[in-house]
């Protein structure tokens, strides 16, 4: 008896995949030494807090010559693209607090 | 990808029922079983769409996806649609992946949002679909493979897959399919997408990002329905009633949007229009400070006149999406409270082209 031969089918994809984007990180930073720093606060509960606690530690360790200070307006949302662009010229080094 | 320029899979079955579990293994299901997207149904699909099938729909860009007609066309066979179906599967896409509505809120967030599809205009008699009794369940085909297409594109194409970027913690049935249509015909009010800038002749799909219907039952004078509404949608423990997670405290609540669908006869509402219903029940969603700083839903300790200190859960009266929907046969309204705060997600109404 002949071997049975299935049926072969296309099939369209459902799925979709994520498109690559290119990304050039800043170079890591040898010292934080009166250096410039940004905070990026997602505005779930704490995250304000956290950020200004490590910030008095940041100080009183490295001293900071300056903080740029963003607050999301949604938790969901993605920081303000333009407040984003602002820290990548004012400061040398940012730090995101996912709070809760 | 083949000379027809869509990507596709092969797959070997003989029956039917093969075919169904293929595409369990492939993991393109939402549990439920699938008509199998074979290249010549969604190819019926995309004429029927009129659209070219790499056209761009929109993207979901936290996740860096792009959601193309020919997506939309094979999660529409998938979900049991019809090739007519798609200029409402097709508006209900672009309605969903426009910046305001912020997509990757609510389809990742714990908060467990279904994405509420409100169809309005001549679509809804051509389709046939459904805007009475059973409106939020089984019945239609329209409303539920729309519906169900929706989600399958979210989990699909914008990969909120349930336990991966979909993180709802109870999540709700309306996350199968959430499609209902406006009963244009039976009501003196002026329908849903008029509201929102469209014409009557235009058809439009509105979406919205929202937990699952309560339906009440009322006696049926506007004072009584509304005040039936008001209690449930100034409840304790609503996205809206919670502090947090959003940029400006100004208002010490989330507030957000909710939906209002109101069935029976429409002679009840004789002498209100839409928007006497929404002036009139704007000021009465609220909640005392008192009530929501004993649930730590507002941080801070009770002071005196806490307790008639109010604070609004909606941010305006134009954040009621009013809805004539549902049986005749006794007039029942449901409360649908947003998945977040508006600022996070606010409804998107699309024409269908």
């Amino acid at each position: 008896m002949a071997l049975k031969t299935r049926t072969q089918h296309t099939l369209v994809d459902p799925t979709t995949q994520p498109i690559p984007t290119s990304f050039s990180g800043a170079p890591r930073l040898k010292d934080l030494r009166g250096k410039r720093l940004g905070l990026i606060d997602d505005s779930k509960p704490n995250g304000k807090e956290l950020l200004e606690e490590l910030t008095d530690l940041l100080k009183d360790r490295f001293g900071v010559s300056d903080v740029v200070y963003h607050r999301k307006p949604s938790a969901s949302k993605p920081a303000d693209p333009e407040m984003v662009a602002r820290m990548g010229r004012e400061v040398d080094y940012a730090i995101v607090a996912i709070g809760d | 990808m083949t000379a027809t320029g869509m990507d596709t899979v092969l797959a070997e079955w003989d029956d039917v029922v093969e075919a169904i579990e293929k595409c369990y293994e492939l993991g393109w299901t939402d549990g439920l079983p699938v008509v199998p997207p074979t290249s010549g149904r969604v190819g019926q699909f995309l004429d029927r769409a009129g659209r070219p099938a790499g056209e761009a729909l929109g993207s979901i860009p936290e996740r860096r996806r792009e959601v193309t007609v020919e997506k939309v066309a094979a999660n529409a066979v998938m979900a049991g649609c019809l090739p007519e179906y798609m200029p409402v599967v097709l508006a209900a896409t672009e309605a969903m992946l426009d910046p305001a509505f912020n997509l990757v809120g609510p389809s990742s967030s714990m908060g467990g949002a279904g994405i509420l599809l409100i169809v309005n205009g001549p679509i809804v008699r051509e389709l046939d679909m459904n805007c009475g009794n059973n409106l939020f369940g089984p019945g239609n085909r329209a409303n539920s493979t729309i519906g169900r297409a929706i989600r399958l594109i979210l989990i699909n194409a914008c990969a909120s897959i349930p336990g991966l970027f979909d993180r709802s913690v109870l999540g709700h049935p309306g996350k199968f399919s959430y499609c209902v249509a406006e009963n244009e015909a039976d009501t003196h009010w002026a329908p849903l997408h008029v509201e929102r800038g469209f014409s009557p002749e235009q058809s439009a799909v509105t979406v919205f990002a929202c937990d699952a219907p309560r339906s009440l039952r009322m006696a049926a004078t506007p004072e009584t329905m509304l005040a039936g509404v008001a209690d449930v949608a100034s409840s304790l423990g609503t996205s809206m009633a919670n502090s947090g997670s959003v940029g400006d405290t100004s208002a010490m609540v989330r507030q957000g949007e909710i939906g209002v669908v109101v069935a029976g006869t429409s002679d009840v509402w004789d002498g209100w229009s839409k928007a006497d219903v929404r002036d009139y029940l704007h000021p009465l969603v609220r909640r005392s400070l008192a009530d929501l700083r004993r649930v730590k839903a507002v941080p801070g300790e009770i002071e005196p006149g806490d307790d008639q200190r109010y604070v609004s859960l909606v941010p305006a009266p134009e954040d009621i999406l009013l809805v004539f929907a549902g049986g005749a046969e006794a007039n029942t309204c449901a409360v649908i409270p947003s998945w977040g705060p508006k600022v996070g997600s606010t409804a998107v109404t699309r024409a269908v082209r």
